[in-house]
């Protein structure tokens, strides 16, 4: 009750990242109970109905990334002066932040089953009631217990994710400003993004057609291409922090001024928070460019269906939202740094500046990144 | 009414409001050229807000502040911050440095924020720093510094544009005494050998001692000015260059 209570007066933009949460979790809890509806519809394809199971994966996990960043920047589940006193100490913040998610998530799911029921013609009076009935297996009963326990799966899943990311931690922290290691990573994702990539090619040359299929109809994937692609985008993800790092190195060397040197440090002590979300960022982005360039040069699978295009959609605005939450959670943490920045006088415009800088160095690393990413693995499928 | 002519800063009749109680009510004062002037008073008698006022970091609902003959209060803010920039230093309880950057990069920051070059503002903060005594301090980050440390280079920070005003509130209130009461000595004699008038907010009077003038806040209203109790030590270190 008090995550509750705690919820309702929150800040209108911590409301909307919540209700953000909440929308994620309804596109995947549709998502999960239209595999169901394939499942019920076509019980002799079952190993297809397992595979389609298997794809939803990716938008859970995209948006449980998102569902912990958010319950890292809640306001609410920060330990705040006063309130240790009263029997809100760390332990029971990381049991309100577990709630709260779950909360949010299950309100997600709940409107995911009823737009569910909507689409088959359970429910009516409203428009498109029963517009995809063909499609959602309208006509056989659907399994309650199954369709609960698949909604279920992501309140469960966040809340213990967000608990056991923000649970207390018996080593103190160091101390604010305390030099962070160089993120070490970098080598062995650009270890990886190579692997996979060589990977994606070999498997794409022999010319293997036993192929996954994938939801919606977007079939024909051979098994080494997708596997080649999880490497790629793990070595991203892992190279992520060394090179934002190196972003930040290189910002502030040769002799900065007042913007560079604050916009440089910043980065380089941020690029283990901001970087391995960026990573995945990149990592989705390319995806999905490799994909469109496979389907533009038509040799390629078929069309994209409307459920790809949902879970598509749903992981990349999952990883974004995730990096943006990120960057505002590294913003919160430097809330009284920017104070007495202020406080010295520093004008405000130098501070924007700086954030721009960031992003502006940021953005000409990556974006290059993606599309050479992008072009590499749609080549030997292509070509 | 215009203001006395060494007056660097001076204040008429200050009503302020702050969460619904009154800050300040008709408090005058004015700081002359190249004083240490003591703000003694407890804690929420006013003394942080009557200094904000005066350096432009908040506008008074009443009352009239004038810089060097000029009136503050009717800066608009862009203008005030930049007088905050060039004119005024501001030391506050906690040193409030970047954590990010290096001791000389902190001290730096104030003339690297004015677009002096990179050499010339690491040259003057180093130099600043040594004066200190915390030369050693100058290539770590704060967090492998002591308090006191800390303190020195915040010291070092608002020192370093040779400010005309130095507002420092209660620069010591976390330091050992020890540790203070030679930080102390050190931001007055700078000031002293510069030339810099300094406005000590304390409530401690054996702080307000090192000043030449104090004046009493209680509730927000000032109370009589007290001289200080022991003469004002640190007068004959006028001509030390520290």
């Amino acid at each position: 009750m008090l995550a509750l209570r705690l919820a309702r007066g929150a800040h209108p933009l911590v409301q909307t990242r919540r209700l953000l949460v909440a929308v994620a979790a309804a596109g995947v809890g549709f998502l999960l109970l239209c595999t169901l509806g394939y499942a019920v519809g076509h019980p002799e394809r079952s190993s297809a109905s397992v595979l389609r199971l298997l794809w939803c994966v990716l938008p859970l996990a995209a948006t449980v990334q998102f569902a912990v960043a958010v319950a890292r920047t809640d306001p609410s589940t920060r330990p705040r002066p006063g309130l240790s006193a009263i029997g809100l100490g760390p332990a029971r913040l990381t049991a309100i932040a577990a709630a709260s998610t779950a909360v949010a998530c299950s309100l997600g799911s709940m409107v995911a089953l009823l737009f569910y029921l909507h689409l088959r013609g359970d429910i009516t009076g409203l428009p498109f009631d029963g517009a995809a009935a063909d499609l959602l297996a309208a006509d056989q009963p659907i399994p309650l217990a199954a369709a609960l326990t698949l909604l279920a799966v992501l309140p469960v899943v966040a809340a213990t994710a967000a608990g056991l990311a923000l649970r207390p931690r018996t080593a103190p922290a160091p101390p604010e400003g305390a030099e962070k290691p160089v993120p070490s990573g970098l080598p062995w994702g650009i270890a990886l993004v190579a692997v996979g990539l060589a990977v994606e090619t070999y498997a794409g040359r022999s010319g293997d057609t036993d192929g996954l299929p994938l939801p919606g109809r977007f079939d024909g994937n051979p098994a080494g291409v997708l596997a080649g692609w999880v490497l790629v985008a793990v070595g991203l993800a892992m190279a992520g922090p060394g090179l934002v790092h190196g972003c930040g190195r290189l910002l502030q060397s040769v002799r900065p001024g007042a913007t560079r040197l604050l916009a440089g440090r910043v980065l380089m002590d941020e690029a283990r928070r901001i970087g391995r979300p960026l990573g995945v960022v990149t990592a989705v982005l390319s995806g999905t460019l490799a994909a469109a360039a496979l389907h533009d040069a038509g040799t390629g699978p078929g069309a994209f269906g409307p459920l790809t295009g949902l879970g598509a959609a749903l992981v990349l605005a999952c990883t974004t939202a995730t990096l943006l939450t990120a960057a505002l959670e590294s913003k919160q943490c430097r809330a009284h740094t920017t104070e007495a920045l202020l406080r010295i006088g520093a004008p405000p415009t130098v501070l924007r500046s700086a954030a721009l800088m960031r992003a502006g160095v940021l953005l000409a690393v990556f974006l290059p990144l993606t599309w050479v990413v992008a072009e590499l693995a749609a080549l030997p499928l292509t070509g | 009414m215009a203001p006395p002519d060494n007056d660097v800063l001076w204040a008429r009749s200050l009503h302020c409001a702050l969460g619904g109680s009154d800050a300040l009510s008709g408090v005058s004062l004015g700081v002359r050229e190249g004083e240490i002037l003591a703000l003694v008073g407890p804690r929420g008698s006013g003394k942080t807000t009557l200094m904000r006022c005066l350096s432009g970091q908040l506008i008074a609902q009443q009352g009239e502040v004038w810089f060097n003959s000029s009136p503050v209060h009717t800066l608009s803010a862009a203008d005030r911050e930049r007088l905050r920039r060039d004119r005024f230093g501001w030391i506050d309880p906690e040193p409030g440095l970047v954590p990010e950057l290096t001791g000389w990069e902190n001290t730096a920051l104030p003339l690297l924020l004015r677009g002096t070059s990179h050499r010339a503002a690491k040259t003057a903060a180093v130099e600043w720093l040594e004066r200190l005594d915390i030369g050693a301090c100058a290539g770590k980050r704060p967090h492998a510094l002591s308090h006191a440390q800390r303190q020195r280079i915040a010291i070092a920070r608002a020192l370093v544009t040779t400010p005309s005003v130095l507002f420092a509130d209660e620069p010591t209130a976390i330091l050992h005494r020890a540790d203070g009461a030679q930080v102390l000595r050190t931001l007055t004699a700078a000031a002293r050998s510069h030339g810099i008038s300094v406005l000590l907010a304390t409530h401690d009077a054996e702080v307000a001692a090192l000043a030449d003038r104090t004046v009493a806040l209680l509730d927000g209203r000032r109370v009589g000015t007290v001289p200080p109790a022991s003469g004002a030590e640190g007068v004959a270190a006028c001509s030390l260059s520290v």
